[in-house]
C-alpha cells in the first residue's frame, strides 16, 4: 500500500489560505474542544446547501419564471411547495446528526506507509432513525454508517500514516446529506485520536545472527564470528530455539547457545550494526529485522541510543520494541 | 473518478425511472409517439447495462442519438420557442440522460428535470384531477430524490413516507407564500402549442361549425353576478362579430378583428363610459380557448388586467386565453344607453358588404319586397315570419352547396342558428340595412348551490345585429323566430331528441347523473374561484381581509410573525434535543454549587470526588467549610440515598447561603495564607 496523499495538516506553506485555515482550526478548537466522547449538538454542527441544492434552487427559479409568464397558479403552488421543502430541509438534515454520540474505542498502530485505523462507536439515545452518516478524514472516504434499526454501531476508519512517530490525527468530519441530498450538515470533531506509527520496514538483509557482542551497554563493538566461548555442546533436552544453526551449517558439531550473565550471544538488534546509514533507514531496517525475528521465533533485543530492551519474544515485546523505534527522536529535531 | 458511494445502486435507478415515468405519463398523449418509445428503450438499455449485459453507449453513438433526436424534434415541431417543443426537449433530455446515468450527480440532474416536466403539465390543464396528479408526481419525484441516499431510504415505504412528511411539513409555508408572494405578470410573451385543437367559438363561421359545438357539454364560461341577474332572454354572451362574407364563410374582416386593424381600448378610461351606472356586474371565468376572445353582455367594460374593449362592444384579451381566465365585467344593455344616431361611412360600407355574385334568389326576393316599398324593418319582420312559418330548427341540417344562403332559404329550410343568422344578415344587407353576425353563447344553466351561471359549449350561438337609424344596433335572433324555446330554455329543450344524440354516455337522460355532474362542476367552480383565478387583485383583497388596512407596519408584522414563531420553535427544539439525556435534578443542583464555588475562587477539578472537593474547600477557604460540607452532605444523601428531604435542603442551602460576601472572604483568606 503505497498511496501517499498529502494531509492538510502536514502541508507547511504559509500562504494566506493556510493562515485562514489555521485561524479556523483555532476557532474550532475553542468551539469544539478535543474529547474522546463527543455528542453532536447545535454548537458543533454546520449546515450549507450542496451543489445539488443550488441546482434545485435554480429549478425553482425557472419554475417561478414559468408560472409568472403563463400566470399559472398551479405552477406557482408547485414552485412554492418546492421552495418550502427547501426551507424546512436543513432542520431535517440537522436532526439527522444532532444528538449522535461518538466514542473513541481504540486506535491501532501501523507502519509508516500503511493505514492506521481508529475504532469508533456511534450511537443515538433517541428513537430517531439516522441515515447516511459519513465519518472520515478528508479526503479519505471513511465510513458510512446508518443507525436505523440498531441504536449503536462500531466501525473503523483509516488514515494513511506517512511518518513514524506519535501522530495526532486531524479533526474527523462527520457529515450527512440526508434526506434529499440538497443540504450538507457536518461537524469537525476532535476525538483525540492518536496513532503510534512504526517506521516503514526496509529490508536490511538477514538477521545479524552470530554477530554477537559482549559487554552490553558499552559503545565499544568487538566484531568477530570466531568466539565460541559462549557455545556449549548440544545436549538432548536443550531448547531447539537455542541451537547454533550457523555453526552447524558450517560443518561443526551441534552447539547450543549458552546464556550467561557475562557473555552475551543473544540476538541483539543493534543501532551500531547499521553504521553508516542515516537515522530513518536504520530505524526502518531494525523494524524489518523485528518482524523477521518474530516470524522465525528468535528472541531478540533492541539496543538503540537511549533505549535498551532485553531480548524476548511475543506480541507484547514486539510492540514495545516497535514503539521504541517509532518514538526515536527525529534527527536534528 | 466517482467513488463507490457515488455510483448508482439498483434501487436508485429504479426510483429515477419511476419518477421519470410519472412525470412523462400525462405528457405522452401530447408528445410525438417516438419520444415515448425512445424513453422506454433508454430505460431498457440502462437496465441491461446494470445487469452487465451491455456497455454504456460510446461517445460516437451518443452523438448520433443526439443528432437523431434533434432532427426528430425539428421534424415534429416547426417552432422552437413554444411550450410543446420545450416539454418535448425536456423529456428527451432526461431520456438521453438515462444513457449516461452513472453518478449521483447525473441522478440529481435527471430528477430536477423531472420536476420541471411535471410542472409543465399544469400549463396545459389546471383542473382538480390534474392538480392531484401533479401532487402525486411531486411526491414520487421527491421520494426518488430521498432514495438516492442509501439502501434504507430507498425502500418504497420509507422513501414515500419521507417524501410525504416533507411535503406535508412544507405545506403551511407553501400556502403562506401562495397568498403573499407578489405576482408580477408575464415578463415576456410566451408562444403556445401549435397543434392542439381549438375549442369553442372560432374566428370564422361556416355552415356546420356550430353543430360541432352543440355536441360538447364541456363548460365554456362560469359567470357569477354581483347584483341583478339578466333574465334568460337577455343572456347573450357576445364574443365575436362577423362582418365579412365570401358566399360561404363569415369572418371578422378588416377593421373588426383586433389583429387586423380593429380598434381596441385597453384602458376603460380610453372610451367614455355611459353616464348611468352599469346594470350588471359580474365575473366571468373562461375556460382555455387558445384564442383572445372574451365573452360578455353588450356594452361591456372591464378593469381586469390585459382585457381590452373593442369598438363593436366586445372584450378581448391581450394574449390568447391559454389557461382558465377570470375577468370582471360591467355591462350597460343597449336599452339603457343614449342613442347613437350616426354610423360612419366606413362602418356602413363594411356592414353592407356582400359578395359580387351568387345567391341570386334571395337577392331577387329582397329586391321584390323593396320595390313594394317595404322598409328595412318591415323586410326583417317578413323574413322572421317566414322563418317561423316554414322553417325547422335541427341539429343535423342537410349539407349545403355553393349558394348556401339560397339553398337554405328556398330548398332545405332546415337549419341551425348559424344558418338562420347568416341568411338573415345576408338578406338585410341585400335590403340595404347594415347588419352583422354576432357569435358567442346564449343562455346558461343556473347552478343554485354556488350561485353562478354555467355556460357550456353547446350553448354556443350565433345571432344578428342590424343598424336602425335613430335606434342604433339592435339585436335580432332569427333562431328565436323558429325555435323560441332555444332562447328561453336552452338547446336541450329546443333540440329535443336530437340533443347530444351522438354522445357516448347519454348523461343528460339520467337525473342523478345530471345532478352529480352539476355537483362536480360546483366543486370545480370553487377550485377556480379560490385557486386558479387567484391573481394580484385577489391577493390584495385576501391580504386586506387577513391584515386589515395594508400599512407597511402591518405587512411587516404579518410576514415577520410566522418567521419568528418558526425560528423560536427551532430554537426550543435544539435546546431540548441534541443535548443527550436530561440531567437529574440532584446533578443539576450540584453543578450550580460547583459553579458558585468556582466563582468564589475554588474550581472543582475534573474527576474530583464531591467529598474530596468539600475537604479541599474547607482547607482553602475555612469560611466556606460549613456550607460546602452541608451541601455536599445533602448532595450525597439525595444523590445516592434518594433522600427527598436532603434534596430540599440542598435547594435551600443554594438559595440562601450564597452571596457575594463569600467571594470577598475567600480572597481575603487566600491573601492571608500568603
Amino acid at each position: 500500500m503505497s498511496v501517499i496523499r498529502d494531509l492538510p495538516r502536514q502541508s507547511s506553506s504559509t500562504s494566506s489560505r493556510n493562515f485562514f485555515r489555521r485561524l479556523g482550526e483555532r476557532w474550532l478548537s475553542r468551539r469544539a474542544p478535543r474529547s474522546r466522547d463527543i455528542t453532536l449538538n447545535h454548537s458543533r454542527l454546520f449546515i450549507l446547501p450542496t451543489r445539488a441544492g443550488l441546482g434545485y434552487l435554480l429549478v425553482t427559479a425557472l419554475l417561478w419564471l414559468l408560472a409568472t409568464n403563463y400566470e399559472n397558479n398551479l405552477v406557482f403552488a408547485l414552485t412554492f411547495l418546492l421552495i418550502s421543502v427547501f426551507v424546512i430541509l436543513p432542520v431535517h438534515t440537522f436532526a439527522n446528526l444532532s444528538g449522535l454520540r461518538l466514542q473513541l474505542l481504540g486506535t491501532g498502530a501501523a507502519f509508516a506507509g500503511d493505514f492506521a485505523e481508529a475504532h469508533i462507536n456511534l450511537s443515538r439515545a433517541d428513537k430517531r432513525q439516522r441515515e447516511w452518516i459519513q465519518i472520515c478524514w478528508p479526503p479519505e472516504e471513511g465510513a458510512y454508517v446508518d443507525l436505523c434499526e440498531e441504536p449503536s454501531a462500531d466501525f473503523r476508519i483509516a488514515l494513511p500514516a506517512l511518518q513514524r512517530g506519535r501522530i495526532q490525527a486531524p479533526r474527523l468530519r462527520v457529515e450527512s446529506r440526508f434526506p434529499l441530498g440538497l443540504f450538507r450538515c457536518w461537524s469537525r470533531i476532535d476525538l483525540d485520536v492518536e496513532f503510534l506509527v512504526y517506521p516503514r520496514p526496509l529490508a536490511a538483509g538477514p538477521l545479524p545472527l552470530g554477530e554477537a557482542q559482549a559487554e552490553g551497554t558499552s559503545g565499544q563493538v568487538r566484531r568477530g564470528g570466531d568466539d565460541y566461548a559462549s557455545l556449549k555442546p548440544y545436549q538432548p533436552g536443550d531448547s531447539l530455539r537455542h541451537l547454533a544453526w550457523k555453526q552447524y551449517a558450517a560443518g561443526r558439531d551441534l552447539y547450543s547457545k549458552e546464556y550467561e550473565s557475562r557473555t552475551d550471544t543473544r540476538l541483539w538488534l543493534d543501532w551500531e550494526l547499521l553504521d553508516g546509514r542515516d537515522v530513518e533507514t536504520r530505524l526502518s531496517n531494525l523494524c524489518d529485522w523485528v518482524s523477521q525475528a518474530e516470524k522465525q521465533g528468535i528472541a531478540y533485543g533492541l539496543r538503540i541510543p537511549g533505549t535498551t530492551l532485553p531480548p524476548s519474544l511475543g506480541t507484547e515485546h514486539q510492540q514495545r520494541v516497535l514503539s521504541a523505534l517509532a518514538l526515536f527522536p527525529k534527527w536534528g529535531g | 473518478m466517482a467513488s463507490n458511494r457515488d455510483l448508482l445502486p439498483r434501487e436508485s435507478l429504479l426510483w429515477i425511472f419511476a419518477a421519470q415515468f410519472v412525470a412523462l405519463l400525462p405528457q405522452l398523449s401530447q408528445l410525438p409517439l417516438w419520444i415515448g418509445f425512445a424513453w422506454a428503450f433508454a430505460v431498457y438499455w440502462r437496465l441491461e447495462v446494470f445487469r452487465g449485459r451491455r456497455d454504456l453507449p460510446g461517445r460516437a453513438l451518443k452523438l448520433l442519438v443526439i443528432a437523431l433526436t434533434v432532427a426528430g424534434l425539428a421534424q415534429t415541431y416547426q417552432r422552437w420557442f413554444a411550450l410543446e417543443p420545450m416539454v418535448a426537449l425536456l423529456a428527451l433530455s432526461f431520456t438521453l440522460k438515462n444513457l449516461e446515468l452513472v453518478s449521483r450527480r447525473d441522478a440529481f440532474v435527471s430528477l430536477l428535470l423531472a420536476y420541471f416536466v411535471a410542472a409543465t403539465l399544469f400549463v396545459r390543464e389546471q383542473s382538480i384531477p390534474y392538480a392531484l396528479y401533479g401532487l402525486i408526481a411531486t411526491l414520487v419525484i421527491t421520494a426518488a430524490l430521498a432514495a438516492q441516499l442509501g439502501s434504507f431510504s430507498a425502500r418504497p415505504r420509507r422513501a414515500l413516507g419521507l417524501s410525504l412528511r416533507l411535503l406535508a411539513q412544507a405545506t403551511p409555508l407553501m400556502l403562506l407564500l401562495f397568498v403573499v408572494m407578489p405576482r408580477l405578470g408575464p415578463l415576456w410573451n410566451v408562444p403556445q402549442d401549435t397543434s392542439a385543437g381549438r375549442t369553442g367559438v372560432s374566428d370564422s363561421m361556416a355552415p356546420g361549425d356550430f353543430t360541432r359545438l352543440s355536441k360538447s357539454a364541456k363548460p365554456a364560461l362560469r359567470i357569477s353576478f354581483d347584483g341583478p341577474i339578466p333574465p334568460p332572454e337577455q343572456r347573450y354572451w357576445r364574443g365575436l362579430v362577423y362582418s365579412e362574407f365570401d358566399g360561404r364563410t363569415w369572418r371578422q374582416g378588416f377593421g373588426v378583428d383586433p389583429r387586423n386593424g380593429g380598434r381596441v381600448y385597453w384602458n376603460s378610461g380610453e372610451r367614455p363610459l355611459p353616464q348611468v351606472g352599469p346594470r350588471y356586474r359580474y365575473q366571468v371565468i373562461q375556460e382555455a380557448s387558445r384564442s383572445p376572445w372574451l365573452f360578455a353582455l353588450a356594452r361591456p367594460a372591464s378593469d381586469s388586467a390585459g382585457v381590452g374593449e373593442t369598438a363593436d362592444d366586445r372584450l378581448v384579451k391581450r394574449s390568447p386565453v391559454y389557461s382558465r381566465f377570470a375577468y370582471e365585467v360591467r355591462s350597460w344593455p343597449r336599452d339603457s344607453q343614449v342613442i347613437q344616431s350616426t354610423l360612419s361611412g366606413a362602418e356602413r360600407r363594411r356592414n353592407l358588404q356582400l359578395p359580387a355574385d351568387g345567391n341570386l334568389r334571395i337577392r331577387d326576393w329582397v329586391e321584390r319586397l323593396r320595390r313594394r316599398g317595404l322598409s328595412g324593418e318591415e323586410i326583417s319582420s317578413q323574413l322572421l315570419a317566414l322563418y317561423n312559418r316554414e322553417f325547422t330548427y335541427t341539429l343535423s341540417p342537410p349539407a349545403l352547396g355553393r349558394d348556401s344562403v339560397d339553398e337554405f332559404l328556398f330548398d332545405s329550410q332546415k337549419g341551425f342558428c348559424e344558418h338562420f343568422a347568416g341568411s338573415y344578415v345576408f338578406a338585410m344587407r341585400a335590403a340595404g340595412v347594415p347588419a352583422r353576425v354576432v357569435a358567442g353563447y346564449q343562455g346558461g344553466e343556473w347552478v343554485s348551490g354556488e350561485e353562478y351561471l354555467l355556460v357550456r359549449e353547446y350553448d354556443a350561438h350565433a345571432w344578428a345585429e342590424i343598424w336602425l337609424d335613430g335606434r342604433g344596433w339592435q339585436r335580432v335572433d332569427p333562431t328565436a323566430a323558429v325555435a323560441p324555446e332555444r332562447v328561453r330554455d336552452g338547446l336541450e329543450s329546443a333540440a329535443g331528441e336530437e340533443f347530444m344524440r351522438d354522445s357516448l354516455l347519454p348523461v343528460h337522460r339520467f337525473d342523478i347523473l345530471v345532478k352529480l355532474r352539476l355537483q362536480w362542476d360546483m366543486i370545480n367552480y370553487r377550485w377556480y374561484q379560490t385557486v386558479i383565478s387567484f391573481d394580484s387583485e385577489k391577493q390584495r383583497d385576501t391580504l386586506q381581509r387577513l391584515v386589515g388596512e395594508l400599512s407597511p407596519l402591518r405587512m411587516a408584522l404579518f410576514f415577520a410573525t410566522p418567521v419568528a414563531v418558526v425560528l423560536f420553535g427551532i430554537l426550543l427544539w435544539t435546546r431540548f434535543t441534541g443535548r443527550g439525556r436530561k440531567q437529574p435534578v440532584v446533578e443539576r443542583l450540584y453543578a450550580v454549587f460547583c459553579k458558585r464555588m468556582a466563582r468564589a475562587g475554588i474550581t472543582r477539578r475534573p474527576g474530583e470526588a464531591p467529598r474530596d472537593f468539600a475537604e479541599r474547600i474547607a482547607l482553602e477557604s475555612p469560611p466556606l467549610a460549613e456550607f460546602s460540607g452541608r451541601a455536599t452532605d445533602a448532595f450525597e444523601r439525595a444523590g445516592y440515598g434518594g433522600d427527598k428531604e436532603a434534596l430540599n435542603e440542598l435547594r435551600r442551602l443554594l438559595r440562601w447561603r450564597l452571596g457575594l460576601s463569600f467571594r470577598v472572604s475567600a480572597r481575603k483568606n487566600r491573601l492571608m495564607g500568603h
